[in-house]
């Protein structure tokens, strides 16, 4: 076999009706379980969706010095962390350019996950030079499931027997499903209520089982990757590949992003001692960032009048783009947006978008180039602060 | 704790380019202290030429006066196959004559040769007594330097640019079978091509390493030369020479920035550190504060050490001044497969200087040093295993090989060739540096330069 | 026929014919003379055995100039790449490493061997590219002197050395690690596992006399990267019908632009008169005229017997003759009739549409260097196998098979020289080390053919067999090849011109050196 099976594929095998598989990291998912991912996305927002996340790369980092290195390699500042909590980062090169991004969980006392998107593995060795700490990656021995949406919490106090409104967002527990030991984290790509649940791959099936058992009568439904994106761009999340290049695969310099280019200036921790990019970054936001991440809402009236030009009801995508769009401004182009779509929920035609400068603040009028009927035509779009959607129960 | 330290800069090592950069910080007005692990100074004559410009900064009067260079001649002996030696003298005529009892066509080109390479040599010199050419700048006065060193090869004649570009990357085996036809005549040249160097002599690049080791030598004398520089640099006042510490040195530094310098127990405070150690050691407890990459480029530097030295007695006084036993290039060459793989040369290559009755030894390729060794080594000099004695290996003698990759820009780590390290107020100055080893001082006065630039 | 022809190309390699077709294209009238039965020198397919096709000597292609593609249209002439999809390294253990065309799946193989590898490979990958595209310009351009102080030399000179500034340092010194050092310092550098870094370095030292641990074989390593298949830099292809048809391609495409191409007519020598060349003569005696002659050939034979050495100056015919040659590869085509199964892989699968690498360690390929370096033929040499039949069905009857075996190291100066015994006994220390890994090999065969050095030579004309008209070591290459002063493709002889690979920029079925050597002509208003 050309890619790998994650270790619950004869679950998500056995589901899928289409037979429409991706590949990521090497492993093949499913991108939609049923013919339309239609039913899986909605089933985020009103009830709980089920997706498989294993081919993500994590790193057991365990030692003396094993928060020094992270420290060194991330720019949160990982050091005033607690046990039990989670957090989102990304990490630079010594430019202060963007290599990856995922969370680093705080299992003990010197005892960290990591999860990246990319092989790291060499990147943390090279990095750990002269300190005391032993790296394991442990991205086969993991599986990982994601639970998200409104429901996601009473399926999961079931399924683990145990309340676990205590557990906060961006913060993690030990439970036991079923006699299986889980690791629950209250995180996620999707912006909602939501749990990632980190298990043994021996005990991947049993699992699933399980909380499919418990789930069902909550309305838990199996989802594939194509939900997702829609889900991840209403909460505005960045997808690495995508949304930003890591700066190990750029050809270019301007393929490279820091972390302010894009909305993450609050992971910088400028406050820490040194970590790599620190000089750059400081110069950076002395200066401001070139460009900025920001969302784009485009506007109904002016797509509507765009397809009427030509007879049309406007077309509208029900599935996430994730193609480069340029995006202008009297007559310029002052950015692109690298993903969009259709949000049902919000009822909104929205897009992610790198601006130049100042162009990036929020209630600026842009317009984003649309193809109508093999013809280039620019929508009015207004920018808009991240994230479109965030509702209260993310956090409650 | 006082706020102010003691000393200005501390040279970590007290070897000839340690000194020199000491000295001429001294004599800038800084107050200097030198480190050595060592417990004393070393009586050992120092192998390499003294650029004139370090005997001129440091006010030394060279030679009659405080230095003395070996002057031996013959400048090398080799046995020869059928019985006899060869003998090369530092009168090209009288070297000339030697080599046609053993090959004609050999004498003939023999004065050419020596021109050809004397005239490339130079262009080193020229080379070595200034940092490497920066040939990423932007600023006008190097690119104006670097032109005008082109212009200068360039003015040398067309031959000499062809030979630069032609030569330096051969190997010294393919240059001396295009010009001779002797085994033993090439034998002698071609060892010079791998000294110190993990490399047989059908290597590029020994080309190169055969003319760094004429630098400083006349026409003709293809060993370099021989003073004794550090004893005359370890005697001149000026500086405050520590011996003794019960191991290396070791960098201190914060956020960094250098600190000084810890000694045994005792910490130093410095805010300049000039290390003359081998790189590698200079940076191990720095890790944590290096970027990566850089730490995996000094990790890279190559310095695989395969030369034994030491010393054998003789009864009788030696016949020869220094003898050479590489009897061809195949000889060599054979030596070294050996090391390619891991082992120590069954017939390794053995060059005896006689120094005060007794011998001092170079001997490749030696990759454990072990009595089976010494027992080839007694062999080859036609004496007893038990009066041969060889150090146990202490690194590689150059803190880096002479390869075509370690060499002026490339050296020590590609991007720092300048004696400056990521450590603000951290310099290096050894032989780890441009312009690398036995070239006495060279690397301490260009280092002491920039220093003084740069504070 | 034309009484003078405007020029005259000796040697039908494909270098000379991309010549003879750029000049026919710029309406020049051509004749290309060619000593054998065929042309393409040593890019030929023969029938050797009835119904078998050998690809003889070169077999894969991937480094000719896609502009050379373009201007020629040689699609339209017959030429079609087909990819190679893999390389498997079978192990001296029984296991194996094997690259694959999906980076994934090459990733997991990797990951297998050393997980830090499998991520090093990506960011060793990312460097090759950058390196290959910026030493992909001097490919095609004209090496300045850099002993002349013309102003076009200067600027060339300039030129040149502004493109490597503008690498930015990190290229640059990786640029300058890649000419000086040898391909197993520089992969130790990036890599932890011995059969990946034996099976990359041997790309380093084919048709070299140099090992792995050789000075100067990093720079091959690139050449991996800068082969172009479809506008993409992958490894390499095998062109439909072997080599041969890409020398057809190229002779069609020069006959459609009205050039005459003559098969079994030998040159004995240049005519000159006045320092001038005139044209040519046969060995039976005819003499042709032309306004300009090329000699395709490698430079010993270019200059030492095409010319008589007093037309040429005392310090060039030195230098020509202390340009080495020395051939170090050999060939071993097989007729089969079934396709051998590997211990490490058993059965026959996709691994046969690919390469199979025969460089277990990094120790066995140097052994097989130093068997060479003392004049002996490599007891357990390194192989570079395909098997064309399974890629281009055409080459072997149906259910047969045809088996390429590129074999290091083969020295041109054996002990005692080659004969046919010594011939015999190098094709059965190649089969008989095959057979170690694959079982059964020999209860397959039903023709062999086995080519040395010296065969080599004898059938193409290539000095001392080597396969690059002249080695490609850091001081034979540039403005250095094949002799300083003298690396433009004109001669010290007026009207006589090189464009063999013993000229800028060297061997490989690139076609570059034929297609600068056309424009310096036409640039020169012959």
């Amino acid at each position: 076999m050309t890619l790998r099976q994650t270790p619950f594929h004869a679950r998500t095998a056995a589901l899928s009706e289409g037979q429409a598989w991706r590949r990521w990291a090497g492993y093949v998912v499913a991108s939609a379980y049923e013919l339309s991912h239609e039913r899986e996305y909605h089933a985020i927002r009103s009830a709980a969706a089920l997706f498989d996340v294993s081919p993500l790369y994590k790193y057991l980092i365990t030692g003396r010095d094993a928060a020094r290195l992270l420290d060194r390699v991330v720019t949160r500042d990982v050091g005033k962390a607690k046990v039990g909590q989670v957090l989102y980062t990304p990490w630079c090169d010594p430019e202060g350019k963007v290599i990856d991004d995922g969370t680093i969980s705080v299992l003990a006392d010197g005892r960290y996950r990591m999860t990246a998107a990319d092989p790291n593995l060499r990147w943390l060795h090279l990095n750990a030079a002269g300190l005391d700490v032993a790296i394991e990656e442990v991205s086969e021995q993991t599986a990982a499931l994601s639970l998200q949406g409104p429901n996601a919490r009473a399926i999961l106090q079931v399924a683990a027997q145990r309340d676990l409104a205590a557990l906060k967002y961006f913060h993690l527990t030990e439970a036991k499903i079923r006699g299986i030991p889980v690791t629950i984290s209250r995180t996620g790509y999707t912006g909602d209520l939501g749990y990632e649940i980190w298990v043994d791959a021996a005990q991947a099936l049993p699992l699933w089982d399980a909380l499919i058992e418990t789930g069902t009568p909550h309305g838990i439904t199996p989802a594939g990757m194509l939900a997702l994106d829609v889900a991840r761009i209403e909460a505005g999340l960045l997808l690495i590949e995508v949304d930003y290049f890591s700066s190990k695969h750029a050809l270019i310099e301007a393929q490279k992003s820091s972390p302010f280019e894009l909305g993450l200036g609050w992971t910088v921790a400028l406050g820490k001692e040194s970590f790599n990019g620190k000089p750059a970054l400081v110069r950076e936001k002395e200066r401001g960032p070139a460009w900025q991440f920001t969302g784009l809402a485009v506007d109904w009236e002016s797509l509507e009048r765009l397809y009427a030009e030509v007879g049309l009801p406007p077309r509208l995508p029900t599935q996430a783009w994730r193609t480069s769009v340029p995006v202008y401004k009297g007559g310029r182009q002052v950015g692109y947006a690298t993903s969009g779509g259709w949000s049902p929920l919000l009822k909104q035609y929205i897009a992610l978008a790198h601006l130049e400068g100042t162009f990036g603040t929020a209630g600026t009028a842009v317009e984003m180039e649309i193809t109508v009927e093999h013809h280039r035509k620019r929508a009015a779009a207004r920018v808009t602060k991240l994230p479109f959607f965030n509702p209260d129960r993310k956090r409650a | 704790m006082s706020a102010a330290s003691r000393w200005d800069a501390i040279v970590i090592g007290a070897d000839v380019n340690g000194l020199v950069a000491a000295h001429l910080l001294a004599r800038a007005g800084r107050r200097v202290l030198v480190v050595d692990s060592r417990k004393a100074p070393e009586q050992r004559v120092d192998v390499g030429w003294v650029p004139p410009q370090v005997l001129r900064d440091l006010g030394i009067r060279a030679p009659a006066f405080y230095l003395q260079a070996d002057q031996r001649d013959p400048w090398i002996t080799a046995p020869l196959p059928g019985g006899g030696k060869l003998e090369l003298w530092r009168d090209l005529g009288q070297s000339t004559e030697a080599i046609r009892k053993l090959s004609p066509a050999d004498a003939a080109k023999w004065p050419e040769f020596c021109t050809r390479m004397r005239r490339l040599a130079g262009v080193l010199e020229a080379l070595y007594v200034q940092p490497a050419p920066d040939v990423e700048t932007r600023e006008i006065g190097e690119l104006l330097r670097m032109a005008g060193l082109g212009l200068h090869v360039r003015r040398l004649g067309k031959q000499t640019v062809i030979d630069l570009l032609r030569i330096l990357p051969m190997s010294i085996a393919e240059l001396l079978d295009d010009w001779f036809e002797n085994d033993t005549l090439k034998g002698v040249l071609g060892a010079a091509g791998v000294w110190h160097l993990r490399q047989g002599p059908r290597a590029g690049g020994t080309a190169f390493n055969f003319l760094h080791h004429h630098v400083g030598s006349p026409a003709g004398v293809f060993r370099p030369p021989r003073s004794n520089i550090t004893q005359v640099l370890t005697a001149m006042p000026g500086v405050e020479v520590r011996w003794g510490g019960s191991a290396e040195a070791v960098v201190l530094a914060t956020a960094g920035r250098v600190t000084g310098v810890r000694s045994g127990s005792e910490e130093l405070v410095a805010p300049l550190v000039v290390s003359s150690a081998d790189p590698q050691t200079t940076f191990a407890p720095l890790k944590p504060q290096l970027d990566a990459e850089f730490v995996r480029a000094v990790g890279n530097i190559k310095s695989r050490s395969i030369v034994a030295r030491g010393t054998a007695q003789l009864e009788r006084p030696a016949d020869f001044k220094t003898l050479c036993l590489a009897p061809s290039l195949d000889h060599l060459e054979r030596a070294h497969d050996d090391a390619k793989y891991g082992r120590t040369s069954a017939r390794p290559y053995v060059e005896a200087v006689a120094t005060d009755g007794r011998l001092d030894l170079h001997v490749q390729y030696a990759v454990t040093i072990d009595q089976t060794l010494i027992a080839s080594v007694a062999a080859a000099l036609g004496v007893a295993a038990s009066q041969v004695s060889l150090e146990p290996q202490s690194g590689h003698h150059y803190h880096g090989e002479l390869t075509l990759d370690q060499i002026l820009f490339m050296r020590p780590v590609p991007g720092w060739s300048r004696y400056r390290t990521p450590i603000h107020g951290l310099y290096l100055c050894g032989p780890g540096t441009h312009p690398g080893g036995g070239i006495a001082g060279a690397a301490g006065r260009n280092a002491a330069r920039v220093i003084l630039k740069d504070n | 026929m034309p009484s003078t022809y405007d020029a005259i190309v000796i040697g039908g390699g494909h270098n000379g014919l991309v010549t003879a077709a750029y000049l026919a294209r710029a309406g020049k009238k051509v004749l290309v003379l060619e000593k054998r039965p065929r042309v393409g020198g040593a890019a030929v397919t023969e029938e050797i055995f009835p119904g078998f096709k050998f690809t003889m000597f070169s077999y894969v292609v991937s480094l000719l100039r896609p502009e050379i593609i373009r201007d020629l249209d040689l699609p339209r002439h017959g030429l079609h790449i087909l990819p190679l999809e893999s390389t498997v390294t079978p192990m001296e253990n029984g296991d194996y490493l094997a690259a694959w065309g999906d980076h994934d799946e090459t990733r997991r193989e990797l990951y297998r061997h050393s997980p830090r590898d499998a991520e090093a490979y990506d960011e060793y990958g990312k460097l090759m590219h950058h390196m290959a595209h910026a030493v992909r310009p001097i490919l095609g351009m004209v090496p300045p002197d850099p002993t002349s102080f013309d102003p076009r030399d200067l600027m060339a000179l300039l030129r040149l050395g502004k493109h490597f500034r503008g690498l930015g340092a990190e290229r640059l010194h990786a640029l300058v690690k890649l000419m000086t050092m040898s391909s197993a310092d520089f992969l130790d550098e990036w890599f932890e596992t011995d059969v990946l870094k034996a099976t990359k370095s041997a790309s380093g030292i084919i048709g070299t006399f140099l090992g792995p641990r050789s000075p100067g074989t990093a720079y091959v390593l690139l050449h991996h990267y800068m082969g172009e298949l479809d506008g993409v830099f992958r490894a390499w292809g095998f062109a439909k019908g072997g080599t041969g048809a890409v020398s057809e391609a190229i002779a069609s495409a020069a006959r459609g632009f009205g050039a005459e191409i003559r098969c079994d007519a030998t040159v004995a020598r240049v005519l000159v008169k006045g320092g001038r060349a005139t044209g040519v003569a046969l060995e039976n005696g005819d003499e042709i005229a032309a306004k300009v002659v090329v000699s395709g050939l490698d430079p010993r034979r270019t200059f030492l017997e095409l010319v008589e050495e007093r037309e040429l100056p005392g310090e060039f015919i030195s230098d020509i003759k202390r340009f080495k040659f020395r051939g170090s590869s050999g060939k071993v085509n097989l007729a089969l009739d079934a396709l051998p199964s590997f211990t490490c892989m058993p059965g026959v699968g996709r691994q046969h549409r690919g390469a199979f690498s025969i460089s277990p360690s990094l120790e066995y390929v140097e052994r097989a260097y130093d068997d060479a370096k003392y004049g002996e033929f490599s007891r357990r040499p390194y192989m570079d196998i395909v098997f064309p039949s399974m890629i281009d069905p055409g080459m072997a009857p149906p259910g047969k098979h045809v088996m390429s075996v590129f074999v290091q190291y083969a020295p041109y100066h054996l002990n005692g020289g080659w004969n046919d015994a010594k011939r015999e006994a190098f094709g059965d220390a190649v089969v008989n080390t095959i057979e170690s890994f694959a079982p059964g090999l020999k209860s397959h065969i039903l023709h062999r053919q086995v080519i040395t050095p010296a065969d080599i030579e004898r059938i193409t004309g290539l000095t001392e067999g080597n396969i690059f008209q002249g080695e490609l070591a850091l001081h034979q290459l540039f403005f250095m090849r094949p002799a300083a002063g003298w690396a433009k493709f004109r001669t010290p002889v007026r009207a006589y011109y090189q464009c063999g690979a013993g000229t800028h920029p060297g061997g490989g079925i690139m076609g570059a050196s034929g297609r600068l050597a056309a424009l310096a002509i036409l640039g020169d208003g012959a």
